[in-house]
């Protein structure tokens, strides 16, 4: 457990006490209408249920990822598919699908284990799925995930409706009774508490974390050590299954299954739903849904009794029936622009109920944690790059750069504007591929592995243009970071996530979000964050950028006691020699790409050709 | 060897009609980076205008030019109305903006004209064909591969030529340093807009007249295509846009034709299985253009 | 003709400038120079309607341009050629060069376009050749003549000497000569700032978004402090 969740009372607790109270209130609030009104409310209140199901399985991957699926309820159709085949009795299939492949026809199963197995199946297809969708959408954008997952709703309706002998086909379909559908709400109740307290736990997990932390910023987070590919997949998975669930509860509570069941209307009506209540919190997707659903009903009424707006409109009976249908759909349609217009986060936005009563109720009052103790001894093997070249179109921005740091040192990198140290870094970092030239830790070659893996061997880098998670509090930008040193990082100073963020200076801002924080606490972010990876080799770029005298003098400080109290040699850019010095060991001069110098600051300073590289010498 | 070589013909013929399709997607996508999930709409409402048209008593000859035209003007019209209010906004907003766009437009369809399929005529020679040798061919198709092969000349030079051709490159090159240029960013997303549909509108009249009728849903398809294959020849290159259409085109009819008949009616599940695949081996699509991350 | 007045902008809630002020007057050659991250950037992109200033005013030529976009402060007469060159990779020497005269009737175009050509005999010889091949040098040329194709009254510069060789650095400084002997105005942001400051008629010093000073050419040069304000205390 320790290893999944940081933080028990917060990441189990809570959750739990958060999701019964949003269960309790909805179910309450929904026998409570249905009370009201009678028999006539009992599908529509069943309906929002299985949707809730759907919607929040939709909001696991959504929310966490950050990737627009339309292809969920694509999956759910081929859990609902795969649940009728296997739930219907033997004597049903062979009037209706006596020509199924596999010899489903003969089949008898207990409709609970076809729901096992329909979750089963529909995983299957996750995991290819999953794949391309990684892979294609590390490549071209989240853009390109979300068509291959609306292509995926297309064609499995379009297989759907061209495999009768599995299907029944267009108009046919499958329908069943087992013993009348769903003869109580109990399993309907049984998966929405279910996936409700699954899609809490998993976001506060440390898959959701990462994943998040991925959503937010792609490059940093890898630059962290997180593989976004991999959580990205963990996320499908679980939101798959969750919707599988709903899915095959839907296909029960019909009684029957058609192609366009579990299609487009219904892909429309759930990610609206989503995307009302806010797409970034479960309480928000529920909200959304209860929203959406009491929206669509007023929508009905009104088709059914009429209106007029401006003028245009309908007064009365004879109704067209597709008027009263559609004006649902043109509900939904009209809901979806304005809030994409004027409140795209939605309703909540990430407001989740949980966190709201932890940060109430549940948290103890916190002791500013005591100053981290300096690591004593401190050896391991050094970091060795040499003959770097990097080329960009025509332009070299790096010839044959190089440099040596053992551990425990602190090395600067100093030079002019486009010298290429920005490059060196990222280099070392995996995020640009030198054409010639190696790097390694020891005689391990590094040369070649992605960030993720750079970072997990002990190489961390914070960026000159600030790359945190905006959207996360100081905390949990530093948590992602601490995750990956617990996993990936044994046998190395993890330090503790209070202690880091107290060190920065961050103590009384560990709550805020790091979007709010001022410049000067970014770069004090960006450091804690970097710094919490355990890292043997920490890379700073520029890290006193755009702050003034007395605040790079503090980070001097900080950078040193961070730098001690991890045990992690630092290599660090800055165009500031003052800066550069008063913190270096050992300082290398960058200019057009190359190590024009490099000795001890004293050396450095009096050296004329980095006077000259700084200022231009006169005539060149 | 002479079924392949139908196989084709005929797959050019459909992935034709993918690419001016697919051309259109990455236009827009390329200068505002939204992929737009409204491209079908084009046709949806296209086809209605060629309904009214023929309940006129129209005849093709005028629906044609009015189906371009209409085309057009809803392509400007839905910018106007919905993506200029969202212009910048990130990729989530802007994919979900065109799915709305795309649920008005269909839902006030359903609503004021109604849900059933309306019906018109075919012109007659869309099912002739002709032999060359022992191979059959379309009139159709041999009307849409040549009208294609002009429509994207015409692109060509639109774009080599013409300075609204080298703002639309630049912009989608540079959105920010073509504006510093002096560039106008309404006129080139107007214009994109305009060009967009216009290809929009010319695939669109060959796939009315093939089908012959429209519902408030006939946009859908078309508009999956497009953007499969704009995804599949590599997300923000024309060129990339016009492959992808004409493999897709001829994946679609070389499986239908090559798989047993027993399972030939999931053409597309194969073709999705086989994208897939690309994806997994080449992610970035046929013409894989650089998405270079600033650090 | 560009008066800056107090502005302030900001990414988020971090302020990169702050109530910074600065002139430029017609004819002058302004540079513009401070450390990394002082926001010299910020500045131009500010005047030039790529960042909106959310304090202060611009003003051009006496009309209040401030937050204008782009493609108008372009028509108004002003160019900024902006830092990493930022040419058209994928379009030819010719076409980047017609793309900076869009705003130029067709006629006037094609005479911009010979003029450029004269100006730039690199450029000339790779007419025709995607930008993508030039070397940094040729590519920062294709940059300016890129903006000059506007003919523009105030002509800013981010960098232009970012990334080139020492001898492509002289180059970029004689070719500032050259405008300046032409008679046009200017605003450069140079690092390179000895070479800058003897080119330049007026400099401005700008640090962690502040002005730190202001002088002739002549005057900074012997301000002993600036290699400090550069480099550190």
């Amino acid at each position: 457990m320790g290893g999944l969740f940081p933080n028990i009372k917060r990441d189990v607790v809570f959750p739990l006490i958060g999701v019964i109270v949003l269960f309790v209130a909805v179910v309450a609030g929904a026998l409570l209408y249905q009370s009201i009104l009678g028999g006539a409310a009992e599908r529509l209140v069943t309906l929002m249920l299985i949707n809730a199901i759907l919607v929040i399985g939709m909001q696991i991957y959504v929310g966490n990822t950050g990737v627009l699926s339309f292809g969920h309820i694509g999956f759910g159709a081929i859990a609902g598919y795969t649940f009728a085949v296997f739930a219907i009795s033997p004597a049903e299939k062979l009037k209706r699908i006596p020509d199924a492949p596999f010899g489903l026809a003969e089949v008898d199963m207990n409709p609970w284990l076809a729901l096992v197995i329909a979750v089963v199946v529909t995983l299957g297809f996750a995991l290819l799925v999953g794949i391309g969708l990684a892979r294609s959408g590390a490549e071209s954008g989240a853009v390109a995930a979300t068509v291959i997952t609306l292509a995926l709703l297309f064609v499995t309706h379009e297989v759907a409706r061209n495999w009768p002998d599995l299907t029944g086909g267009d108009r046919a379909g499958l329908s069943f009774r087992i013993g009348g559908a769903l003869d109580t709400r109990v399993p309907v109740y049984l998966a929405l508490f279910c996936s409700l307290l699954v899609a809490r736990l998993y976001a506060q997990s440390r898959s959701g974390r990462l994943a998040a932390a991925a959503r937010e910023d792609n490059l940093a987070a890898r630059a962290m050590g997180v593989n976004p590919l991999v959580q990205q997949m963990v996320a499908l998975l679980i939101s798959v299954a969750v919707v599988a669930v709903g899915a095959s509860l839907r296909v029960y509570e019909n009684g029957s299954i058609l192609p366009d069941n579990l299609f487009f209307d219904l892909t429309l009506v759930t990610l609206v739903m989503l995307i009302v209540g806010g797409r970034n919190s479960v309480t928000g997707a529920l909200v959304g849904v209860v929203v959406m659903t009491a929206g669509r009903e007023l929508a009905r009424r009104l088709g059914q009794e009429g209106f007029e707006v401006f003028g245009i409109g309908l007064d009365g009976a004879p109704l067209d029936w597709v008027f009263r249908e559609n004006l649902q759909t043109v509900f939904l349609g009209v809901s979806m622009l304005v809030f994409m217009i004027w409140r795209p986060s939605g309703l909540l936005d990430d407001w989740e109920l949980d966190e709201w009563l932890y940060a109430r109720f549940g948290k103890s009052p916190s002791v500013k944690p005591d100053p981290l103790a300096e690591l004593a001894d401190n050896t391991g093997p050094a970091l060795q790059a040499s003959g770097i070249d990097v080329v960009f179109g025509g332009f070299q921005a790096l010839k044959g750069a190089g440099l040596t740091a053992e551990t425990g040192e602190i090395i600067g990198i100093i030079g002019p504007n486009g010298a290429g140290k920005t490059t060196f870094v990222n280099v070392i970092t995996g995020m640009v591929k030198p054409t010639a030239g190696s790097f390694a830790i020891g005689d391990i070659d590094l040369t070649t592995k992605p960030p993720f893996e750079l970072a997990r061997s002990g190489i961390a880098r914070t960026f000159q243009n600030l790359r945190l998670f905006s959207a996360l509090t100081v905390r949990e930008n530093v948590e992602a970071s601490a995750l990956i040193a617990k996993e990936h990082r044994r046998g190395h100073a993890v330090p503790n996530v209070d202690a880091i963020i107290a060190e920065a200076g961050l103590w009384d801002h560990r709550d805020r979000r790091a979007r709010e924080l001022d410049y000067g606490n970014s770069r004090r972010l960006e450091l804690a964050r970097a710094a919490a990876t355990a890292p043997s080799f920490l890379l700073l770029d520029e890290p006193t950028s755009g702050m003034s005298n007395s605040e790079s003098l503090e980070m001097i400080e900080q950078v040193r006691h961070m730098a001690a109290t991890v045990g992690a040699a630092v290599i660090v850019i800055d165009h500031d020699l003052g800066f550069i010095t008063g913190i270096s060991d050992r300082i290398y001069v960058f200019d057009q790409g190359q190590v024009i110098a490099d000795g001890t600051p004293a050396e450095v300073q009096a050296d004329e050709r980095v006077r000259a590289a700084y200022l231009g010498s006169a005539g060149g | 060897m002479t079924e392949l070589l139908q196989n084709l013909i005929d797959g050019l013929g459909r992935g034709s009609i993918y690419a001016l399709l697919a051309l259109g997607v990455a236009v827009i996508f390329g200068v505002m980076h939204l992929l737009n999930f409204a491209h079908g709409e084009m046709i949806t409402v296209s086809g209605y205008a060629a309904y009214w048209a023929f309940q006129q008593g129209w005849s093709w000859w005028i629906v044609v030019p009015l189906i371009l035209v209409v085309s057009v003007l809803t392509s400007l019209a839905i910018d106007q109305v919905a993506f200029r209010r969202v212009r910048g906004a990130d990729d989530f907003t802007l994919l979900l903006t065109s799915f709305g766009v795309h649920f008005v437009v269909f839902s006030l369809f359903l609503l004021y004209v109604s849900a059933s399929v309306k019906n018109f005529s075919r012109p007659g020679w869309v099912t002739d064909t002709y032999k060359v040798g022992s191979l059959r061919i379309e009139v159709f198709d041999t009307v849409v591969i040549g009208v294609t092969i002009i429509t994207l000349l015409l692109v060509s030079l639109l774009l080599q030529r013409t300075m609204f051709g080298l703002a639309l490159r630049a912009a989608a090159a540079d959105f920010d340093t073509a504006r510093l240029m002096g560039v106008r960013s309404d006129n080139v997303i107007r214009g994109a807009f305009g060009l967009s549909g216009l290809l929009a509108g010319i695939a669109g009249v060959f796939w009315l007249m093939r089908a012959g009728q429209t519902t408030p849903s006939a946009g859908l398809d078309p508009m999956l295509k497009g953007v499969l294959a704009a995804l599949i020849g590599g997300l923000g290159s024309l060129r990339g846009a016009v492959l992808g259409g004409l493999a897709l085109g001829m994946a679609e009819v070389l499986l239908r034709s090559r798989l047993p008949d027993s399972i030939a009616g999931l053409t597309e599940g194969v073709v999705f299985l086989l994208i897939a695949l690309l994806f997994i081996f080449r992610p970035g699509g046929f013409v894989s253009v650089a998405h270079a991350e600033r650090v | 003709m560009l008066e800056v007045a107090g502005i302030t902008t900001k990414y988020g809630a971090i302020s990169a400038l702050r109530d910074t002020s600065l002139t430029v007057g017609s004819g002058e050659v302004v540079g513009l120079i401070g450390p990394n991250g002082a926001g010299k950037t910020t500045l131009l992109g500010s005047v030039a309607g790529l960042l909106k200033p959310t304090g202060g005013t611009v003003t051009f030529d006496g009309a209040d341009v401030t937050g204008a976009a782009p493609e108008k402060l372009l028509r108004a007469g002003l160019a900024l050629v902006p830092e990493h060159r930022r040419i058209f990779v994928d379009l030819t020497v010719e076409e980047n060069l017609k793309i900076g005269g869009i705003t130029a009737s067709k006629s006037d175009r094609a005479e911009l376009l010979e003029e450029m050509a004269d100006l730039f005999p690199v450029l000339r010889d790779k007419w025709t050749t995607q930008a993508g091949f030039l070397s940094g040098g040729e590519a920062q040329q294709l940059a300016i003549g890129r903006a000059l194709m506007s003919k523009p009254r105030l002509l800013m510069m981010d960098e232009p000497s970012l990334g080139l060789a020492p001898v492509l650095v002289d180059v970029v400084f004689e070719l500032i000569e050259s405008l300046r002997a032409a008679g046009r105005t200017l605003l450069v942001v140079e690092q390179n700032a000895s070479r800058m400051l003897e080119v330049a008629d007026r400099a401005y010093v700008l640090r962690s978004g502040e002005m730190v000073a202001e002088g002739t050419g002549a005057e900074l040069l012997e301000r002993t402090d600036l290699f400090d304000t550069f480099v550190g205390g």
